[in-house]
This record gives structure tokens, C-alpha cells and sequence, in this order.
């Protein structure tokens, strides 16, 4: 059964592993997967902990559902204190490790202390072992799986990993699993490497029981039916996840040359249909490929057409990548975006992360404030393809005083490069934003800026506000599992009524990544999509525990208060620019200079956003600093937290 | 079927649309229906331009903006707001 899947307690440094098991009255208040990595990373962390001391853990999990009969039940979670923000660190990945993780009898690893050399660890069917590391340490992210399989003579093992960028604590390293599968924010690769852990590999034989057979896989026809016939799944699963930022760009919400414009035009390139040419062209007209359980089928296969790495295989490129190696830095290649998400792929590091350190650096040089002799020489301008690829290089190698000043995000080198270089950084508690320009969207905007882990699309964004649905549709949706009879509009341009979208996405994100579900099967991309009340039957299905949408509700909202405890204690304050829930200048002083004729000239309105900000928190049960109220802890059962129950 | 009863997705389901994209201006998000293999439309209210790509025979979405049509747009709209500042 899922719910007998374990706790790993594992110390590196002495070796020591415990095994325990999840009781189930902690599954009932924080489910799995996110959640439950949040309430164990606010007990086993003291507060102001160092991120890259031994003493931050670093948190693996499985969704409560994974390696069930749910559809794409594939996410992979890791957690720990983030070195590049100094707050939360969370990170989401797909592939195939989860179920492995959960076929070999654990749910969720936490994992402290520093081994004395580089090391892998090996689960497999219950038992746990740390592993020299030593030939590891300086490959690649892939090579370092195919090196792990060969020593383990099992081709079969899925592996969480990291790449050089982790090794050199490049505080934007990501922990990657396959080709493409990245955990990429928030640096939890830096993590894994400031504690010598090249790896964790997984090989599970065990059964994971299913407490009713026939209704879990009934229901999952129904399942698959609804999100395969949708149209935006349909169109996912022919262009990939760039088919969002194409659409995106057509009317202006993307950031282009740092954040100087909200559209990249003439981008004809790299609009996802010339890379779905480009895919097949090189693989055939079959390159997509899903993960472990989905029939979205997003991830795009492909060799490199042209350029230094042509016919190298690789995968993606998502839509985060158009943004970090097309638009942001203004390089309309294919052949640029593509070496460049090759790049970071082997080296294991946040595309988003990376393109936005170099394009803000591009700013900053043509405005004068990074010299040609910081650069080492390169003429790092907005369209230099080259320059774009040689810093995504020196980046992950630390390589000249700029690549390592950019290697340690953006709030540290913007200290060290000094003048008004904080004013050009777009980011939110010390992370980039995305690719997206919000100004003429304010739900997005509060969004991006009281994200728990920085600014962040992945964690409250009410996508389907984009799409223009009547008043009706919406108020279904966000009137369920708990009422709501306020405002809600169905323009993406006006504030009233956003701060309960954000709140609810926040919660359906949240039960999701409790569940370890794809976000592609909730209504984050699709209004039709599966629900609280989906997720109830497929929870009770699976797994045998009773839980009404509501509860499914409450869960999510008291893990989300619980990140919010975290972030307090390591020293939020609402209006911090460098930790807080507040957006960069330009998002309120500079209009928008492209796209749509509805767009033009739109930017964000402070006190409508202040106000805003104000009534998410009193949905979320915050005072007006954004601190739970007392009231608020107790109904959600946390006024005695961290209770080290588990 | 385990469940016989309908979630709000499965009843929403009905409110899907075919063969129609929508106007991407925020200020117009009207429905255009292109013809069979059409490459390129105008959205009849607000003028914007844009090539069309069919994923299936039935199924077109914006490529993208025609983009000196637009642009011209967004520059004139610009200006006009400017003026109103």
C-alpha cells in the first residue's frame, strides 16, 4: 500500500540511516510529497541555518500517489533551505524517479550532514547504502546516470543527479533526473553538492497496493479521457510547453532584454512550430515523449540541427527556455536556444535562472555599469549569440570574475558589482522572475510576488485568467471546495476579484504537489481539468484514505501556511524588495511598450497592487506584516509547531 | 463506472470550443473561426493580424502576430495612451 511506503532518516556524515514509518495521522494534516517536506524542513532546520553547512537538510520526496493506477502521478520534490534566496527552497521534477522511489518503500529521504567525499546513494527494495562517488565527480548530468546504471549492471535505475554546476555550488544548480528533468529552482543542486551527494539512485521491485483496483482504474479512464481531450493538453502534446510562451509573445506578456520590452518580435525562429519542425526533422515525426504515467506527452526530443554540438541528442526545449536564451537576452536563433538548453542541461542549471543573470549583466553593460574589463573582454550586448553561449559556460565553470560573481545569484552580485545594478535585477526573494511579463496582468503580478519560493509560476499563477472565460465558468471553479461569492472577472487587465484566484491556485497547487501530480492535469493550464473533488476519488481509490475536497483543501492551505512560517522565520517582511512579497520598480514605473493594443502602456497600479496584497492575506488568514494570526494557527492545528512528531 | 456523478471539470467540459482561436488584444478577445488551411486572419473588431498554424485539420491556433501590422497598432495605441497621461 502507498501509505506503508517510509521515512529515511540519512546523516552523511557519520553514515548513521534510520527507517520509520508515516503515520497516518501525519499523512491526514500534510498528505505527502511538498507537504510534508515543508513540515519536516521547518522541524529539522534551526532558524538562520547556513544553507550550505551540514546542518540544512536536503528533503526527496514522492507524491502520496506516486506509482499508483493516478494518471502522471510522476513529480519528484526536493527541499531544503535555499542558498540563492536564503528562504524556502522547493523544487518540482518529472520523469520517472518518484515511482521508483516509492517501488523501492520510500515516500520521503532527509538527508543532513556532509559526506567526507564525493558519494551516490543507493535505494533499492527497502535498503539504503551511500556509495563512493569518486569517478563521478566532474561528469555530466547524463553521463553520470549511464555511469551509475553501468556500475549497478541495471540499466533500470532512475537517478537524481547533479552536474558540474552542482559541484561548484553554483547557487542556481539544479537537481536533474533523465535527459531534461530538472528541479530547477532555487538551487537545490548547490545543496546536493555542498553535501558531496553526486546522486541518489533508485531501483524498487515492491508492489504498491491498491486499496480498490477496479475503481482506481475505472476512474482513470475517466481521468485520462478528460485531459486528453482537452485542447490545451492536445496542443502540449504537439509542440510542448513552448506552445505557452509563443502564445504568450503574440500578445505581449513575455520579458525581452531583461525587461526593457514585453515582446521579442520577428521571434519567427524560434516560435514552437519552427522547433517542432526542427524535432522532426532530427527524430522523426514521433519526438514526443511523456513521462512516467501521462498521456499529455510535452517533452519534445531532438538533436541539435547546426552549431559546435551539432547531432548531440537532447530534450525540451521548454517554454522557459525560449525566454532565457531567445527573448531575455534577444538572440532569435534556434540554433542559440537550443545549444544553450543542451548547455544547461548537461551542466545542471536553471535555464531560467541563467538566461536572466546574463541578460540583466547585458543591460547593465550597455548601460554602462558592467565594464568591458569585468566581461573579460566580451562585448556582452543585448543579440550576441555567441556572448550568451560563452557566459552560459563560464557561469557553471565559475570561469572569470563575472561568471563567478553570476554563479552566486542575483542579490549577491548585485552587492559586488555595486552603482544601481539592484534597480535592473527583476526578482522577487532573491529568485529571477520567469519569462513572463506581468504588467499588464496583475493577477500574475501578485502572483510572481507572493510566490513561497520566490517569484514563481509554478505555485499560485491563475493561468486560465489569460483565456477569457465567461464570469459563470470561473465562478464554478473558484467556488469550490469552499464558497466564495466575491468578485471575479474574466479580464486578465483588472485587479478585482484576483486575490482569490491566487489564493485558490496557491491551494490547488499545493494538494497537487502533496499528491505528486502533474500540473498539466489540474486546471492551472486547462478550466476543464480534474479538481478538489477528482482528487478526493482518486485519494480514496488509491489509497483507501477518506478525504473530502474540502479536507484536500485544508491540508494544502495549512502546507502553504507552514512554507509561510518558514519564510517568516528566516526573515520575510512583507515589503522587503530582497525578501519579500514586493515586485522590482519597473513593474510600477515603467508602461509597457509592446504587443496587443490592449496591452500598450499598461503597467502596474502600486496601491491597487498594495491592496491586493492586503486581501490575499486576509484569504490566506494573515495580519496585515503577513504573519498568521494566532486564530489562523490553531485552526489549522500548527500553534504548536515545529512539534518533531516525525 | 465506479462514480456515476459528474465533476465540475466533466461539466465544464461542454463549454469547450472548436475550430474558432480568439483574438489575442485583451481589450477585443473576439472569436475568429478561420477557414479550412486559412494561414492568415484579421480579427474583425480591433484589425490585429495573424498567421495561423492547423495542428489538425480541425484545429488552428496562432502562430503568431503578423508582426508590421501589429506593431504599427501597438504604436498607435501607445501614443494615443501616452497623449491621455
Amino acid at each position: 500500500m502507498a501509505l506503508k511506503r517510509k521515512i529515511a532518516y540519512i546523516d552523511l556524515t557519520t553514515g548513521e540511516i534510520q527507517v520509520k514509518p508515516i503515520p497516518v495521522e501525519i499523512r491526514k494534516q500534510f498528505l505527502g510529497g511538498r507537504g510534508l517536506d515543508a513540515y519536516l524542513l521547518y522541524n529539522h532546520t534551526k532558524k538562520g541555518v547556513d544553507p550550505l553547512s551540514p546542518d540544512n537538510v536536503l528533503l526527496i520526496s514522492a507524491g502520496l500517489l506516486a506509482a499508483t493506477c493516478a494518471s502522471a502521478t510522476t513529480r519528484t520534490h526536493v527541499m531544503a533551505k535555499s542558498a540563492l534566496t536564503g528562504l524556502l527552497g522547493s523544487t518540482n521534477m518529472g520523469g520517472f524517479f518518484a515511482p521508483e522511489l516509492a517501488w523501492a518503500g520510500f515516500h520521503h529521504l532527509v538527508i543532513r550532514g556532509k559526506a567526507e567525499k564525493p558519494s551516490y546513494l543507493f535505494i533499492h527494495d527497502g535498503e539504503i547504502e551511500i556509495r563512493d562517488a569518486g569517478n563521478l565527480w566532474g561528469r555530466s548530468t547524463t553521463e553520470t546516470q549511464w555511469a551509475i546504471r553501468e556500475e549497478l549492471r541495471d540499466p533500470e535505475v532512475k537517478c537524481l543527479v547533479i552536474g558540474p554546476a552542482g559541484e561548484k555550488l553554483v547557487r542556481f544548480a539544479n537537481v536533474m533526473t533523465g535527459i531534461k528533468d530538472s528541479g530547477g529552482r532555487t538551487g537545490m543542486g548547490c545543496i546536493m553538492g555542498s553535501k558531496n551527494l553526486k546522486a541518489v539512485a533508485a531501483r524498487g521491485t515492491m508492489d504498491i497496493g491498491i486499496a480498490h483496483p477496479e475503481e482506481a482504474l475505472e476512474f482513470n479512464k475517466r481521468f485520462i479521457d478528460q485531459i486528453a481531450s482537452s485542447k490545451v493538453n492536445q496542443t502540449q502534446g504537439t509542440l510542448g510547453t513552448p506552445f505557452i510562451w509563443g502564445a504568450t509573445n503574440s500578445w505581449g506578456g513575455v520579458r525581452a532584454r531583461n525587461f526593457q520590452y514585453n515582446q521579442c518580435e520577428f521571434a519567427d525562429d524560434i516560435e514552437p512550430e519552427r522547433l517542432d519542425e526542427i524535432a522532426t526533422e532530427t527524430m522523426g515525426p514521433h519526438h514526443m515523449a511523456g513521462c512516467f504515467g501521462c498521456q499529455v506527452h510535452c517533452r519534445a526530443r531532438y538533436k541539435l540541427p547546426s552549431g559546435p554540438y551539432a547531432g548531440k541528442y537532447d530534450e525540451g526545449p521548454e517554454y522557459t527556455t525560449l525566454g532565457a536564451f531567445g527573448a531575455m537576452p534577444d538572440c532569435r536563433n534556434a540554433e542559440t536556444v537550443l545549444t544553450c538548453n543542451y548547455l544547461v542541461n548537461q551542466y545542471g542549471m536553471d535555464n531560467l535562472e541563467t538566461g536572466a543573470m546574463i541578460s540583466w549583466a547585458m543591460e547593465l553593460y550597455e548601460l554602462g555599469i558592467l565594464t568591458r574589463e569585468q566581461t573579460d573582454g566580451i562585448d556582452l550586448r543585448f543579440g550576441n549569440d555567441e556572448a550568451l553561449v560563452e557566459m552560459v559556460s563560464r557561469i557553471c565553470g565559475r570561469k572569470g570574475w563575472l561568471g563567478d560573481t553570476l554563479a552566486d545569484g542575483g542579490i549577491p552580485a548585485s552587492e559586488k558589482i555595486g552603482r544601481n545594478s539592484f534597480d535592473y535585477l527583476v526578482q522577487v526573494k532573491g529568485m529571477n522572475n520567469l519569462h513572463s511579463d506581468e504588467r499588464a496582468t496583475p493577477a500574475l503580478a501578485l502572483n510572481v510576488a507572493t510566490a513561497s519560493r520566490g517569484s514563481d509560476h509554478l505555485r499560485s499563477r491563475p493561468a486560465i485568467d489569460l483565456y477569457h472565460l465567461p464570469e459563470e465558468v470561473l465562478r464554478k471553479i473558484y467556488s469550490s471546495p469552499v464558497p466564495y461569492d466575491g468578485p471575479l472577472s474574466s479580464d486578465h487587465t483588472v485587479y478585482e476579484g484576483k486575490p482569490w484566484q491566487v489564493f485558490w491556485q496557491e491551494n490547488c497547487y499545493m494538494a497537487v504537489d502533496c499528491l505528486g501530480i502533474c500540473k498539466y492535469h489540474t486546471v492551472f493550464l486547462g478550466p476543464t481539468h480534474p479538481n478538489f473533488e477528482d482528487w478526493a476519488k482518486v485519494i480514496r481509490y488509491n489509497t483507501g484514505l477518506e478525504f473530502t475536497p474540502k479536507d484536500i483543501w485544508d491540508v494544502a492551505v495549512r502546507c502553504n501556511t507552514i512554507e509561510r512560517m518558514f519564510n517568516l522565520r528566516e526573515g520575510l517582511t512583507r515589503s522587503d524588495l530582497k525578501k519579500g512579497d514586493m515586485l522590482n520598480h519597473r513593474y510600477f514605473d515603467e508602461p509597457c511598450r509592446r504587443g496587443a493594443p490592449g496591452v500598450v502602456g499598461r503597467y502596474i497600479d502600486k496601491e491597487k497592487f498594495i491592496r491586493m496584497v492586503d486581501e490575499l492575506y486576509e484569504h490566506k488568514g494573515l495580519d496585515k506584516e503577513g504573519v498568521p494570526k494566532p486564530e489562523t494557527l490553531k485552526k489549522q492545528g500548527l500553534e504548536s509547531e515545529p512539534s518533531h512528531r516525525l | 463506472m465506479a462514480d456515476e456523478d459528474i465533476s465540475t471539470a466533466e461539466a465544464l467540459r461542454k463549454t469547450r470550443t472548436y475550430g474558432k482561436i480568439r483574438c489575442q488584444n485583451p481589450s477585443c478577445m473576439g472569436r475568429i473561426e478561420p477557414k479550412a488551411g486559412q494561414t492568415h486572419v484579421k480579427c474583425p473588431e480591433c484589425g490585429m493580424e495573424f498567421r495561423v498554424h492547423w495542428l489538425r485539420p480541425d484545429f488552428p491556433r496562432i502562430r503568431g502576430p503578423v508582426w508590421e501590422v501589429n506593431r504599427k497598432l501597438a504604436e498607435e495605441a501607445l501614443k494615443k495612451k501616452e497623449k491621455e497621461r
